[in-house]
This record gives structure tokens, sequence and C-alpha cells, in this order.
């Protein structure tokens, strides 16, 4: 019952912040990134301020969770060209130079942190790869435009 | 000296074999272990590897067409090498699962009378046919690349996903709820 009770709590936490948060935040690329950077990289738990208030931290924690792994599902399902354009509109959104943005991405590989706990390797892989290739076009396609004229 | 170099070797080769078999019987058929080892080989087919989306993703010829068409020939190369691995991984996978399903089944028929003789034959046969077509597909995605047999893939993952079905079937006599009525009586 205690159960039930706990798994409703988390639906209504999930919707608020899917109404909320990620009503604003339109691609899934952004939403993964946001909701893993809720996460705590010592505990693994995600922390939410305004969602426990309403909430409980426990049942915050797992909303976002939930949300966290519904992100992830739909940008694993992405096309390879979705995601490149994805890819595009993040850079856009950030406002840092597409060159820098594509050499730190491809030494760093950021995405390889964003990935819900429990994610089965395969499907861990699939989207390393993915962002790897996408990477790999978006610099091919960088090398062949010019360069922006300095100030 | 000739006769003692013999004798030791004969008592080494008598040990070490007595050293394997005692490491093959370790774990009981039957047991809880294997059970939920089983169940575990289960989810990670059904849920992990064989939905239809997942499947679809590692083998999209979509994507291929998208890098032919926007991409230049290094990026090819790196999209074939990448989804080669993909694919080879995923077969590996499950070939996996399904030897560890079919290792279970072998064991649990002598253990477990509930289990039909006639299921468990088709079982059988259906996880050698699966595990050959695996290893098939295996030599030719690493030999010709990972579109070259795009309906083997398909049926592939529709033969393993009715293995799936027929052996959660044959194993629905161990269901936790079903067990639950029988607490107190051991599970074998």
């Amino acid at each position: 019952m205690i159960r039930a009770t706990k798994r409703i709590d988390v639906a209504q936490a999930a919707s608020d912040l899917r109404s909320r948060t990620l009503a604003e935040i339109p691609r899934s690329l952004d939403r993964l990134i946001y909701l893993a950077s809720m996460r705590d990289y010592n505990t693994g738990l995600y922390y939410h301020d305004g969602l426990a208030s309403r909430f409980t931290q426990e049942v915050a924690c797992e909303a976002l969770a939930d949300c966290h792994r519904e992100a992830f599902g739909q940008l694993v399902n992405c096309s390879l060209r979705e995601l490149v354009n994805q890819m595009e509109g993040y850079i856009d959104s950030t406002h840092t130079s597409p060159r820098d943005f594509v050499a730190a991405w491809k030494k760093l590989e950021p995405y390889r942190v964003a990935v819900p706990v429990e994610t089965d390797p395969l499907t861990a892989q699939l989207l390393f790869s993915s962002f790897k290739i996408a990477l790999a076009i978006l610099e091919a396609r960088l090398l062949s435009a010019p360069l922006p004229p300095t100030a | 000296m000739i006769s003692l170099i013999f004798f030791l070797f004969i008592g080494m080769l008598l040990f070490s074999s007595l050293f394997m078999l005692a490491r093959r019987n370790a774990r009981p058929e039957g047991s809880s272990t294997a059970l939920i080892e089983a169940r575990q080989a289960l989810r990670t087919l059904q849920a992990g590897l064989l939905p239809e989306e997942l499947v679809n993703r590692v083998f999209a010829d979509q994507d291929w067409d998208y890098v032919r068409s926007e991409a230049p020939r290094s990026v090819h190369e790196l999209f074939l090498n990448e989804r080669k691995g993909l694919a080879l991984l995923w077969l590996a996978q499950v070939n996996k699962q399904i030897r560890s399903l079919e290792r279970f089944h072998r064991g649990a028929a002598r253990h477990y009378a509930q289990l039909n003789p006639r299921v468990e034959v088709e079982l059988a046969l259906s996880f050698f046919a699966l595990t050959s077509a695996c290893k098939a597909l295996q030599v030719l995605v690493y030999v010709a690349g990972p579109y070259a047999a795009p309906r083997m893939v398909g049926v592939v993952a529709n033969a393993a996903s009715r293995a799936c079905k027929i052996s959660e079937q044959s194993l629905s006599f161990l269901d936790p709820v079903r067990l639950g009525t029988l607490s107190g009586q051991p599970t074998l």
C-alpha cells in the first residue's frame, strides 16, 4: 500500500517536472544533459529543491531519475540525422564557438557521464557511438565551411 | 627414473582431471542461482537486447544513407566500423544470454517434473538453431559489415523472441507468486 502511494507521488512529481521545467527544454539532448546535471556524482542521487519542497526528497529523486531515463530513451531512438540536428541546436544554445565545442566534446566525451544508472551496456554504447559519429559529421562540416572573420 | 617421471605425469594428469570435474560440478544444476541466472538472461533478452527499436537502431540503414549523403569518406569508414562493433556486440550478447538459458533448461529438464518434454525438445532445437544463426551472422558481419544480411538479423531477433516466450511459458510454474503458496516447501 505504502509502495503504491509512493509510486503515485513519483508519477505526480514527474508530471509536475515535465509540465513546469522540462516543457521549456524542447530537445531531448538538452533534457538529458540538464537531468544528468541534477545528479550528484558521488551518490548517484538526484536533487531538485523546488520539487523536493512540493513532494519529498526521495520522491523528487525518483521522479528525476524517471525523467532522465525517458530523455535517454528518446535520444537513443533518434536517427543520426536527428541527433546531428539536436547537437547543432545545443551548440547554438551554449553560445560557444562550434569548433571549440566539437574539440572539447571529442576530447572529454562528456556524454559518457550523462547516462542513467542501470542502462544496459549495449544501449549506452549505441548512444556513445552515435555521438562520436555525429561529432565527426559536425567537424567535417566545420572544416569545409569558411572560417568566421576575426575581430 | 623414467618410470618415476611417467607415474608422476600420470598422477598430475589424474589430479588435474579431478580438479576440472570438481570445478564443473561446483554449482548444482537446478539450484536457485541457476534459476536466477536464467531469469536474468530472459529479462536481458526481452527488455535489453530484443526490443524492435533497439535492433532497428543498431542496424538502421537510414543512418548509413544519411552518412553517405552528408559526410566525407573518412566519416563513412568511422560509421561502418562503429556500427560493425555494435552489431558484433549485440550478436555476442544475444548468443551469451541464449546459451545461459539453454544451460538452465538442460539442467532443469532433469530436475523439474512439471516441464513438458516435447516443449523442452522444441526449445533445445530452437537454441541450437539460434546459436548457429548467431555464429553465422557474426562471421557475415565481421567479413562484410553491419548491413550484410538485414533479413537474417530480423530472423535471429524474431527467433530469439519466440524462444524467450516458450522458455518463459515453460518456466511459469516457477513464478514467485505461485511459489509463495508453497512456502515452507523446498523449491526443487
